[in-house]
């Protein structure tokens, strides 16, 4: 223990020192304060899902007449079941990891791409192109709703509404200045010898941008990637205004729909089940989210 | 959004200082077609494209729309009609404007109150935990892994007012009296701000840890070495070092507050009386919820000013931070 | 390898959208096939397997009979405040209903098809009651609909929850003090059950507020002989009316502590209990078994109380099945034929009625909700005979409904920017229910104003 701390302290330390620590007056309180915090931090952050699991399995009248108490009579497994075989839970659930991996590989192509042409390439139009993408980042994409929503109903070119199709979420994503000038930033400076070294050595701007400039951005596009994947799978008002047809919804446009006509504790399990996933896979991979929480906070900074 | 990408300038500025562009210098021969090609104009164009087309179509082109659209009448069947300021008169005449500007300021400051102070005073104690520290990240972000969606229609339940309720049964443990929550006019701002930060309070906490650790040691020795305590450490040292993180998560949260959707739509659509009204669920029942058409030409008029008050925080903000890194 | 990844990712998109881009495009065509492909709209969202089933088999039977007809259902549910999206979207199906006071607009508005031809073709084109028919017809004269359903607005309540509060359920509240005193009961002796409640939000609180309005003889709307519209909500029926609902919540604490309650909201606290009384329209009953699985026996109605003025009358409504404008003539021609087989050949046709009634008993869904005629009380009363073998909700709990509603009159809903209307005055309810002592008349006045402007700016 000691030796570990010690070796941890050398690195980095905190407010509290050493020696600080060894005093009973500071170690005491702190000791309470961060028990009370362990508790505190299990009613807030634990005991809502927990809350949610127990009535995801228990019947409904039981659950509107004593929210709180455990079991009073019994289980209803079946709600679980109906919950998936009824609500089609699962369906929701593709629909939403395809929103999400869709709006994700658009905002990386995009960002890639128009970074390295604007970083590196530069044709004579960058700094206008630049300049028009920097201004978007004033307008947050909110309040285009509505020109946004008939530009997908008569999108140029295309000739046909985008409406109930997924490239009416993913194409709009990728319109995130946010991503491009970010990409843009980490591509300007990378070592221009490289590329110089590259060019000596013939490869062209496809290659290079293949071969040197992405695998050389992990960092960056990891980050485009958090933040791209949080945004796409917290979505609600722009996929329940171009994803009318429920087949092809994800959750968090299906389950307020149905919150009024499905019996509450199949509603419930239903809650229970699209919260269990993401739940599941932040508890395998907390130190990628973690991290990736903290170094949102790190670009930020 | 700005703020994030303002940011990444000055992240970006270390790297840049090592490079030295060359291009610019370089002769450049007459110009043609096939020269253009072959000093690689066409796979600087493709490179380009696809960021032009989806910004084009998905963000300058509405954009420009919106500013057209809020000074027509457009019904989508019969020819839009030039009206100068009337949806904007219409939108300052409406009672309800008002009353969902003070909403969102509402929403904004008690958010602020609620959810600016506390975690940073959560990350400064748990920056401190010597074992479970990884268990202490992971209570404190369950919240935010959580579906907003999900996390919404749950408080929405926890809300019942009667008094079988699941907050109003915890209450009773204690003796107190159900309360109204979303059912009345004054408690359910509160109660919408509330789920708002349980749900966001835990990302803002990983972010202040983070800068916690990246606080220099140092600073810490020579505080110590100057006598001073743990207050003073806190006072002297940290608050200052967070002091570029506190004001960017303070901006962000003013700027994601004035667009606050989710919470009204969901909890209480507006109601009761209009008291959670903000103003994107404004724009929202002009555009959309007119069950014989929308009113789209106040709808971009009231979003075009937000845009104008979001694009104002945003310069104040880059300009704040510009004299700070100067200075 | 992360560039990889994304390469993979985007070929998978590709794929997916290429699949995407195939399904949406199949409903919309008709044809490569020489059938015809309909989509229709009969089932609200979160309809029970037992309803499914039921609809399915409607399907299968109207298939076999037109087999070179495709039919398609999806959910559906009108809602005043989604309604226009999905309008200017056209992602509407090929058929779906509107309610009443919207189908004239649209159909003058351009938005709706024309289905006079077709519409002459069915059996039953020459008995409609024009009054009824009016609301589906054009200022061009031409038929854009069909009428169905019409209910007039009634007071459901909970059978169980009046035994279990020593009320008789054979004995529903007649006046409105009545339910006040019932209401105030059910709030003593079931804690946690609001006595009496109705709708605030979503345009439905002034949709309701107008029911108590016309019961006490009161109107929103007039039109003048110029055929002018005035809006005065700011009247001395529905100053009553919200004086009512305000004794009701305030006095007697009956109504509960959830206020926001928008149509399909308070069909499923009627359901899990947690309301004993509320008013809706007189087929409710259908959607309850439908959306909430609620249990029929448990299940009353009565008609809404009427006062002694001789204007009082009860807010009837119902709804128009339309054709998508964008539909071809074969496509049209179709959707015809699918509105007749399933809305209206059940009420004149005795093989369609007794087929349709099995089939929904069979699926656990309501057989004999109680409606109002769309053609006369004499064919609506032979319907009823053909269908009472079958019935599976119990007739003595419909009784005080089926008794009553012939003697009262009916009133429509008021005609102009009616959603607005409502809709401006959902605050108004909702002002009552959660704060006391409210200035009502300088709400009703604000109201009057803001959508008189409207009607105005339409008339000028």
């Amino acid at each position: 223990m000691t030796t570990t701390r010690t070796a941890h302290m050398s690195t980095d330390r905190t407010i509290i020192s050493e020696t600080d620590w060894k005093r009973p007056a500071v170690r005491i309180p702190t000791t309470v304060l961060h028990v009370v915090l362990l508790l505190l931090l299990i009613v807030v952050g634990l005991l809502p899902l927990l809350w949610l699991a127990k009535s995801a399995i228990t019947p409904t009248q039981d659950t509107l007449q004593h929210p709180m108490a455990l079991f009073p009579n019994g289980f209803a497994w079946a709600n679980l079941a109906h919950a998936w075989n009824d609500v089609h839970i699962g369906t929701y659930f593709v629909n939403t990891i395809w929103v999400t991996v869709g709006e994700w590989a658009v905002q990386l192509i995009v960002a890639t791409t128009g970074g390295y042409a604007l970083a590196v390439l530069k044709p004579a139009y960058a700094k206008v192109i630049s300049g028009l993408v920097l201004a978007t980042l004033f307008v947050p994409a909110v309040v285009l709703l509505v020109p946004l929503y008939l530009t997908i109903l008569h999108p140029p070119l295309v000739g046909t509404s985008l409406l109930n199709t997924y490239w009416a979420v993913w194409l709009p994503a990728g319109a995130s200045a946010f991503n491009v000038l970010l990409v843009m930033r980490f591509f300007q400076g990378l070592p221009t010898e490289v590329f110089e070294a590259a060019e000596t050595d013939g490869a062209g701007p496809f290659r290079l941008f293949w071969s040197i400039v992405l695998p050389m951005s992990r960092p960056i596009l990891g980050v485009v990637s958090v933040f791209g994947i949080s945004a796409a799978w917290a979505d609600f008002l722009w996929p329940m205004l171009v994803l009318p047809n429920q087949q092809i919804q994800p959750l968090s446009v299906r389950l307020p729909a149905i919150a009024s006509q499905t019996d509450l504790g199949v509603y419930l399990a239903a809650l229970a089940i699209a919260s269990l996933i993401p739940v599941v896979i932040f508890l395998c991979f907390q130190r990628t989210f973690l991290r990736g929480g903290g170094l949102g906070g790190a670009v930020k900074g | 959004m700005l703020t994030r990408a303002e940011l990444t300038e000055q992240a970006a500025a270390t790297g840049r200082a090592a490079v030295s562009r060359p291009a610019a210098e370089r002769v450049r021969p007459r110009r043609t077609p096939i020269t253009w090609v072959r000093r690689g104009g066409l796979s600087k164009l493709v490179f380009t494209l696809p960021l032009l087309v989806v910004f084009g179509v998905f963000s300058w082109w509405p954009i420009a729309r919106s500013v057209v659209m809020s000074f027509q009448r457009t019904n989508l069947v019969t020819a839009p009609l030039f009206v100068g300021w009337q949806n904007f008169e219409y939108v300052f005449h409406d009672p309800i404007f008002w009353v969902a500007v003070r909403n969102t300021g509402w929403f904004a400051l008690l958010a602020l109150v609620f959810g600016y102070p506390l975690p940073l005073v959560l990350a400064v104690i748990m920056s401190e935990v010597r074992r479970l520290k990884g268990l202490f990240s992971v209570l404190a972000y369950l919240p935010v892994v959580m579906p907003p969606v999900v996390s919404v229609l749950l408080w929405k339940f926890f809300y019942d007012a009667r008094a079988e309720g699941v907050f109003n049964t915890i209450l009773g443990w204690a003796g107190i009296p159900p309360q109204p929550w979303i059912q009345s006019t004054v408690a359910a701002m509160p109660s919408l701000v509330l789920q708002a930060t349980w749900a966001a309070a835990g990302g803002t906490i990983i972010i202040y840890l983070a800068a916690l650790t990246s606080v220099a040691p140092e600073l810490y020795d020579a505080a110590e070495v100057d006598g001073a305590g743990i207050w003073g450490k806190i006072w002297h040292v940290t608050l200052p070092q967070l002091r570029g993180i506190l004001f960017i998560t303070l901006i962000l949260q003013i700027i994601g507050t004035a667009q606050v959707f989710l919470q009204p739509f969901l909890f209480t659509n507006g109601g009761p009386v209009d008291s959670t009204t903000t103003i994107l669920l404004l724009v929202y029942r002009y555009a959309f919820t007119n069950s014989l058409g929308g009113n789209y030409g106040a709808a971009t008029a009231l979003s075009l000013m937000l845009a104008v008050f979001l694009a104002l925080m945003s310069v104040l903000y880059f300009r704040l931070t510009r004299r700070w890194s100067d200075a | 390898m992360k560039s990889r990844k994304v390469i993979a990712a985007l070929a998978i998109a590709a794929v997916g959208v290429g699949l995407l881009a195939g399904c949406s495009s199949s409903s919309d065509a008709s044809a490569k096939d020489g059938k015809v492909y309909l989509t229709v709209a009969p089932v609200l969202p979160g309809a029970t397997a037992d309803a499914l089933k039921a609809l399915s088999d409607r399907v299968k039977e109207f298939e076999k009979a037109n087999p070179d007809i495709i039919v398609k259902p999806i959910e559906y549910q009108w809602t005043g405040t989604t309604f226009a999206a999905e309008l200017a979207g056209g992602t509407l199906p090929d058929v779906f209903n509107v309610p009443f006071t919207d189908s004239k607009t649209l159909a003058n508005n351009g938005q709706l098809a024309d289905i006079t031809a077709d519409f002459r073709k069915t059996s039953t084109a020459g008995k409609w009651n024009k009054n009824v028919l009016d609301v589906a017809t054009g200022k061009d004269g031409k038929i854009y609909g069909i009428p169905w359903g019409p209910y007039a607005m009634a007071l459901s309540y909970n059978r169980e929850i009046f035994t279990k509060a020593g009320l008789d359920p054979d004995k529903p509240p007649t006046t409105l003090d009545e339910i006040e005193a019932d209401a105030k009961t059910i709030a003593e002796k079931v804690p946690g059950t609001a006595g009496y409640m109705q709708m605030t939000s979503g345009n439905t609180g002034g949709w309701e507020l107008a029911t108590l309005t016309n019961s006490l003889g009161g109107r929103f709307e007039t039109i003048g002989k110029d055929g002018k519209v005035t809006v005065k909500t700011d009247n001395p029926q529905t100053k009553q009316a919200l004086a009512w609902l305000a004794k009701l919540r305030w006095d007697d604490n009956a109504m509960g502590s959830n206020f926001l309650f928008d149509w399909s909201g308070i069909n499923q606290a009627f359901a899990s209990g947690q309301v004993a009384m509320y008013m809706s329209g007189s087929d409710v009953i259908g959607s309850l078994m439908q959306a909430n699985g609620f249990d029929q026996t448990k299940y009353g109605v009565t008609t809404f109380p009427l006062s002694d003025s001789s204007d009082a009358g009860i807010l009837s409504g119902g709804n128009v099945d339309v054709v998508n404008v964008k539909d071809s003539p074969a496509q049209i021609a179709a959707a015809v034929k699918w509105i007749d087989f399933y809305r209206t050949q059940p009420t004149v046709d005795k093989a369609a009625a007794i087929k349709n009634a099995q089939t929904l008993k069979a699926g656990n869904q309501a057989v004999n909700a109680p409606t109002l005629p769309v053609f006369d009380k004499a064919t609506w009363q032979q319907n009823q005979s053909w269908i009472a073998p079958y019935d599976n909700i119990p007739t003595a709990n419909l009784k005080p409904f089926t008794d009553g509603i012939f003697d009262q009159q009916i009133v429509p809903e008021p005609s102009a920017h009616t959603q607005d209307l409502y809709g401006a005055l959902d605050s108004v309810v909702q002002a009552v229910l959660t704060k006391k002592n409210v200035d009502v008349d300088a709400q009703l006045k604000a109201v009057d104003q803001k959508i008189q402007a409207l009607v105005d700016a339409d008339q000028g």
